[in-house]
C-alpha cells in the first residue's frame, strides 16, 4: 500500500510500504518487484475488520465496521434473525448467543472480538433438533414469541453444563431473560423435561 | 343459510345455545401450537426483522425538552451527511399545516413544531441508510427552541398559575366533546373527561348511604405513570409498487391502515397490501393513540420521494413514549355496615393525560346501592396516556383498594366481604339470577366458585391471619392477600373470514388480523375442526398476510367471543357443503362419477375425526380427503390432483361474518363471570422489600377454548400485574422533566425470580356471552393483578401502603422507618 505522509498544505505520495512486511520502497517499481521475490507465494493480508467465525457449524468470512455488535452480524447481515433486539443494553437477555461454549449478549459484543470464534444461535439449536425445542412447543413456553429464542438459547447453555438442574438453578440461569408476556412459569417444566431426554439419551 | 344460524345468538345479550353435549376439540389440551415452532426456533419473522432491498431507515427527531416550541431548524448539516437520503421537516409543504385524520376520529399533525413531553417525535424525520447514520444526523440536526415552562403532576398542574402544559391548544382542546365542555374564561390544564363517561356518576343517595354506614373508612390512593415496554420496538415498513403501496405493520389494526392510507393519499383500497407479522408483544397502547398511524404515513410518504421502501423505527428510549391510562390520585370515602355490606363510596379522581371512570366495576359487578364519582382531568407534560392491557385498570384499582381497606376496617375475611357485595347496579345476586334465566344462561355463582377454588389451593383458611399477626422464623411479616372483580369483555367487534378445502382434504381459515400471542391461530382452528368434525390438525390458520377478509385483531379481551363466532358460522357452513359434495354426482365433460355416498341425503351424513360417515350405519365411513378430492378431470392426465385448470368439481368455498356487539358497553348487559386472586407474601421490615411466595388466580372463563392459552394468560398477567404493583414507573427529573428510566435497565418489569409460584384455576361456569358460554381473560389478570398487593401487605405489616408501585422505601415509610 501506498504509504501517504501529509504536510499543512496538501497530501504528497512518498514512499510505499509493503503490506507484508512493512519494509518501505522508493517506486512502485521497487515495491513490485519486491513483491514478487520476497513474498509470491503468500495470500494477500485481510483487510481492516476482517473477521473468520463458524456460526451453527459453517465457516464464514465477512468485513466488519468497528461498531458492528456481533448481533447486528447476526441479524441484519447473516439474515439469521431468531436472535432478536429488546434492550439494546444487556438487560434482557434476547440477543443471546452461545460464543465458545458460553451464553453472551450478542447486542453487547462487538463483531471484530468475535474472530476464530464458534457461535451457536437458536436456529443452530433447531436444526441440530435439541429436545429444548420440542418441549418448549409442547410447553407452551411462547405467547408472542419475541423473546423466546434468546430463552431457548440461554437454556441450552445451561444444560451444556448441567445435566441435572434443579428448579432454582434454572431460575438464576433465566433470571436474565426477560418476557413481558410473562410465560416465565412453563420455563422451568419444559427445561426440566428437555434434561431428562438428554440424560437418558 | 340463515336456518344453520338460528341457535346462535342474533344479539350480543343472549347466551350460546348451540353448545354440543361433548367436546371433540375445542377445550382439549395438547393441541399443538401452530406458532410454537416457528418461535421456538427463531423463525417466527416480525417487522423488526424485514429488511427489504433498497430498504431506507427512518427516524424522528425527539423534543429534549419537556414543553417547547421550534422556532426554526437548521438541517443543513444533517443533509451533507453521507448516506442521508432525505429529511422531512415540520414545514415541509406537503405536511405544513396538513392534518391527516385518525381511524379514531381525530386529526393529527404529521410533525408538530410544538413538544408538550420531553422525547415527544416532532419537527423532523431523518431518512438514511442506515439507522445509525440516520441517527448520527438527527445529532446535526440545530433546533432554535422556545423552551417553556412546564408542569409534571395532575394535582399541580390543577392549581391557578400553574405552567400550561399545552398552551397552543384553544378553548376546546382535541378531543372534545362539545356539549360536555364549557371552556373556562383563562385557559388552564383542564380537559374534558375522556371515554364519553360524564365528569360525575351519581347513583343512589350517597347522604342516605353514609347514614346506614356504621363504620365509615377514608384514605387517599395514587398510582404513578408507567408503561408499555412491548418486547419488539415500534417499527414499519412501507414500499410503493407504482401507485400500489404494502404495508408491513407492527400494529394491533392492521386492516385500519387500508383506510388510512386511502384517506391520505387518495389511493383505491383494492390497492392497498397489508403484511401482519408476527407481533413482539402489543399490549394496546400506541395502538390506540390517534397518533400511532402518523409514522406510517412518513414512511409512506419518505417510500414515494425516494423511490425506496422505507422502515420507520423506534429505538427503545423512543418507546418510552406513551403509558397507561391509571395515572390517578383517589381520595375515597366508603360506608359499610358491621356485617360487610357496603352502603356508600364516594370517590373523587384526578388523572393525567386520560381518564376513565373509577367507579364503573361498582355498577357493573357489586350491589353498592350509592356511588358518588367525581372524574377530573389535567393535561401534564408526560407522554399520552392509553389502555395498555387494559382501560379496566382504574375501576379494578378503585375496587381493589376500597374491599381491601373495607375488610380490614371490620376485621372480616375480605373474600367474605366481596362476596356478600357481589350483584350488579345496587342489585344483589337474585336480581343477576333472573338475568341469566331469562337469557339462557347456566344460573351460578361465579364469584363463589371462583373464590372456593382460589382458596382451597393456597390454603387460605389456615393461612390468613389478623393484620401483622404473624411474624415468620426469618425475621420478616407474612400477609395474605386477595382482589376480585368481573371478568369483562366488552363482546364487541366484528369480523369476516373464509374458509377453503384444499384437494388433500385439509382446510384453510382464511383472514387477516394481527397475533399477539395468545395462541389464536390454534383455537380457532380447535373450533373450526369441532364443528365441522375434523381433527385440529387438519386445520390450518395463517393471519399473517392480507388476504382482503378481516378478523378482528386483539381487543379490550373480546377477540375471542367474536371471531369465535365467525368460526363457528364458517365450518357450519363448509359442513353443510361437504355433505352435500358427498351425495351429489360429480359431472365431468365426459362423464358422470357417482358420488361418495350414492343414493343418501345430507342429513344422512355426519362428520368425525376427519371422516364422513353414515349415521346409521357408522363403519360406512369416507375420509374427507376420499369425498373432495379431484376425481381424475382430465382424460390425459391419470392424477388424481389434476391441477387447477381441470379440477373436477367446484372447491368448497365459504365465507362468514359475525358482529358480536355494539362497541362498548350495552346497557342492561351484565358481567355474570368472575374472577379471584390470592397471594402470600414476606414483607421485609428492615429493608421494605417484599417477597411473593405464591399467587394463585381462579379466572371464570366460561368455556376455555385453549386451556393452555388461559393459563398462559394467568401466569403473563399475574407477572405483568406484580411488575406494575411493584416496580414498573417512568421516572421524571423534577428541573428538566427529562424521562430518567428509559430503557429497560432502570424500567424494571418483573423476572422469572419475582414470583415463588403461580397455581392457576379455570373455573367455567358457561356463563359468558363467547361462544359455548366462552369470555375473554386477556387483559383480566394482566388489569386486576396490578392491585394485588395493597391488601397483602396490610395484612403483614398492618399498615397500608396505597400507593403505586409498592417500593421498598414507601414499605419503610409506612412502618415508619423513613
Amino acid at each position: 500500500m501506498p504509504k501517504k505522509e501529509m504536510n499543512a498544505t496538501k497530501t504528497v505520495l512518498t514512499r510505499y510500504s509493503c503490506p507484508y512486511c512493512q519494509n518501505a520502497f522508493d517506486s512502485f517499481e521497487a515495491i513490485k518487484s519486491h513483491i514478487l521475490i520476497a513474498h509470491a507465494t503468500e495470500s494477500l493480508p485481510e483487510p481492516e475488520g476482517t473477521i473468520q467465525v463458524t456460526i451453527n457449524g459453517q465457516k464464514y468470512k465477512f468485513q466488519v465496521e468497528p461498531d458492528w455488535t456481533l448481533y447486528y452480524l447476526i441479524h441484519d447481515v447473516l439474515g439469521l434473525t431468531g436472535t432478536k433486539l429488546m434492550c439494546d443494553r444487556g438487560a434482557c437477555g434476547s440477543c443471546t448467543v452461545i460464543m465458545n461454549g458460553r451464553p453472551i449478549l450478542s447486542c453487547m459484543t462487538l463483531a471484530v472480538e468475535c474472530n476464530g470464534k464458534q457461535i451457536e444461535t437458536v436456529e443452530g439449536i433447531a436444526e441440530a433438533k435439541h429436545p429444548l425445542i420440542e418441549e418448549y412447543v409442547k410447553h407452551h413456553c411462547m405467547q408472542c414469541g419475541y423473546c423466546t429464542p434468546g430463552f431457548v438459547v440461554t437454556a441450552k447453555a445451561l444444560l451444556d453444563r448441567n445435566l441435572n438442574p434443579t428448579e432454582q438453578d434454572i431460575r438464576e440461569a433465566l433470571g436474565g431473560n426477560l418476557c413481558r408476556c410473562g410465560t416465565y412459569p412453563q420455563h422451568p417444566k419444559a427445561i426440566l423435561e428437555a434434561a431428562k431426554i438428554l440424560r437418558e439419551a | 343459510m340463515e336456518c344453520i344460524f338460528e341457535e346462535m345468538p342474533s344479539n350480543p345479550m343472549e347466551h350460546d345455545k348451540y353448545i354440543p353435549k361433548t367436546f371433540h376439540e375445542v377445550g382439549k389440551r395438547g393441541v399443538r401450537r401452530i406458532d410454537g415452532y416457528r418461535k421456538a426456533s427463531g423463525k417466527a419473522v416480525y417487522t423488526r426483522d424485514i429488511r427489504l432491498p433498497g430498504m431506507l431507515y427512518a427516524k424522528f427527531l425527539t423534543s429534549p425538552y419537556p414543553n417547547a416550541r421550534i422556532k426554526g431548524m437548521n438541517t443543513t448539516k444533517a443533509k451533507a451527511l453521507l448516506g442521508v437520503r432525505a429529511i422531512l421537516r415540520y414545514d415541509d409543504p406537503e405536511i405544513m399545516g396538513k392534518k391527516i385524520t385518525s381511524t379514531q376520529g381525530s386529526e393529527e399533525e404529521v410533525l408538530s413544531e410544538y413538544a408538550y413531553f420531553q422525547g415527544q417525535p416532532l419537527g423532523a424525520v431523518v431518512v438514511a441508510d442506515s439507522e445509525e447514520i440516520a441517527a448520527e444526523a438527527l445529532g446535526l440536526i440545530e433546533v432554535d427552541w422556545e423552551v417553556r415552562p412546564f408542569v409534571l403532576d395532575q394535582e399541580e398542574a390543577l392549581k391557578p398559575g400553574a405552567a400550561l402544559a399545552r398552551p397552543q391548544w384553544s378553548a376546546a382542546p382535541k378531543g372534545t366533546i362539545m356539549e360536555d365542555w364549557t371552556p373556562s374564561s383563562e385557559a388552564s390544564n383542564q380537559m374534558p373527561v375522556s371515554f364519553g363517561f360524564g365528569p360525575v356518576l351519581r347513583f343512589g343517595d350517597i347522604e342516605k348511604g353514609f347514614n346506614e354506614a356504621d363504620v365509615i373508612v377514608e384514605f387517599t390512593a395514587r398510582r404513578n405513570y408507567h408503561g408499555c415496554s412491548d418486547a419488539e420496538m415500534l417499527c414499519g415498513v412501507t414500499r410503493w409498487e407504482g401507485e400500489c403501496v404494502e404495508l408491513w405493520l407492527h400494529h394491533q389494526h392492521p386492516y385500519e391502515h387500508k383506510w388510512t392510507m386511502h384517506e391520505w393519499f387518495g389511493i383505491p383500497m383494492n390497492q392497498i397490501k397489508i403484511h401482519s407479522p408476527y407481533n413482539g408483544a402489543m399490549f394496546g397502547g400506541w395502538n390506540w393513540m390517534d397518533y400511532s398511524m402518523v409514522p406510517q404515513y412518513v414512511s409512506a410518504l419518505m417510500a414515494r420521494r425516494t423511490g425506496r421502501p422505507v422502515k420507520w423505527i423506534f429505538n427503545r428510549r423512543d418507546d418510552f413514549t406513551f403509558g397507561q391510562m391509571d395515572v390517578m390520585t383517589s381520595d375515597y370515602r366508603i360506608g359499610a355496615k358491621r356485617d360487610g355490606t357496603i352502603t356508600a363510596v364516594q370517590i373523587k379522581s384526578i388523572y393525567a393525560n386520560c381518564s376513565f371512570e373509577g367507579a364503573s366495576h361498582l355498577l357493573e359487578n357489586t350491589r353498592i346501592p350509592n356511588i358518588l364519582s367525581e372524574t377530573i382531568l389535567a393535561q401534564v407534560n408526560k407522554g399520552p396516556t392509553m389502555a395498555i392491557r387494559c382501560e379496566q385498570s382504574p375501576p379494578c384499582f378503585c375496587l381493589s383498594q376500597l374491599f381491601n381497606h373495607v375488610a380490614a376496617e371490620l376485621g372480616m375475611d375480605p373474600a367474605e366481604v366481596a362476596l356478600m357485595n357481589d350483584g350488579v347496579e345496587g342489585k344483589d345476586m337474585e336480581h343477576l339470577a333472573e338475568f341469566k334465566r331469562a337469557h339462557g344462561f347456566p344460573v351460578k355463582d361465579s364469584l363463589r366458585e371462583c373464590i372456593e377454588a382460589g382458596k382451597k389451593e393456597i390454603g387460605w383458611d389456615q393461612k390468613w391471619h389478623a393484620p401483622g399477626a404473624k411474624k415468620l422464623p426469618n425475621g420478616r411479616m407474612h400477609g395474605m392477600g386477595f382482589v376480585w372483580s368481573q371478568e369483562w369483555d366488552d363482546t364487541r367487534g366484528a369480523g369476516a373470514a373464509g374458509l377453503m378445502f384444499q384437494a388433500d382434504g385439509t382446510v384453510n381459515i382464511i383472514a387477516l388480523r394481527s397475533d399477539i400471542g395468545l395462541n389464536a391461530e390454534t383455537a380457532y382452528c380447535q373450533i373450526v375442526a369441532e364443528e365441522l368434525g375434523m381433527r385440529t390438525e387438519d386445520v390450518f390458520y395463517r393471519q399473517q398476510d392480507d388476504v382482503y377478509l378481516p378478523l378482528m385483531t386483539p381487543d379490550g379481551s373480546c377477540n375471542m367471543s367474536t371471531n369465535g363466532y365467525v368460526m363457528k358460522k364458517i365450518a357450519k357452513l363448509a359442513k353443510q357443503k361437504l355433505l352435500e359434495l358427498a351425495v351429489t354426482t360429480t359431472h365431468l365433460i365426459e362423464r358422470d362419477i357417482p358420488p361418495a355416498f350414492p343414493g343418501l341425503k345430507p342429513a344422512d351424513l355426519d362428520v368425525k375425526d376427519s371422516f364422513v360417515f353414515v349415521k346409521a350405519d357408522p363403519n360406512n365411513r369416507k375420509s374427507v380427503k376420499d369425498v373432495v378430492k379431484d376425481l381424475k378431470g382430465s382424460v390425459i392426465l391419470p392424477r388424481e390432483y389434476a391441477g387447477i385448470q381441470n379440477t373436477s368439481h367446484e372447491p368448497i368455498f365459504v365465507f362468514a361474518w359475525h358482529r358480536q356487539g355494539r362497541f362498548g358497553l350495552e346497557p342492561g348487559r351484565y358481567r355474570l363471570c368472575r374472577q379471584a386472586h390470592f397471594c402470600e407474601i414476606e414483607v421485609d421490615p428492615e429493608t421494605g422489600e417484599i417477597e411473593i411466595t405464591k399467587v394463585v388466580n381462579a379466572n371464570d372463563v366460561g368455556k376455555a377454548i385453549s386451556p393452555e392459552a388461559v393459563e398462559g394468560q394467568q401466569y403473563g398477567g399475574t407477572y405483568m400485574g406484580v411488575g406494575r404493583n411493584l416496580s414498573e414507573e417512568y421516572v421524571w427529573d423534577g428541573p428538566t422533566g427529562v424521562i430518567l428510566n428509559g430503557n429497560l435497565l432502570d424500567y424494571k418489569f418483573a423476572t422469572i425470580q419475582e414470583i415463588g409460584s403461580v397455581e392457576t384455576i379455570i373455573v367455567e361456569t358457561g356463563m359468558g356471552y363467547g361462544p359455548y358460554g366462552s369470555i375473554g381473560i386477556g387483559e383480566d389478570v394482566g388489569t386486576i393483578t396490578s392491585y394485588l398487593l395493597h391488601g397483602a401487605i396490610h395484612n403483614a405489616i398492618g399498615k397500608w401502603v396505597d400507593d403505586g408501585p409498592i417500593t421498598p422505601d414507601k414499605v419503610l415509610k409506612a412502618l415508619g422507618k423513613a
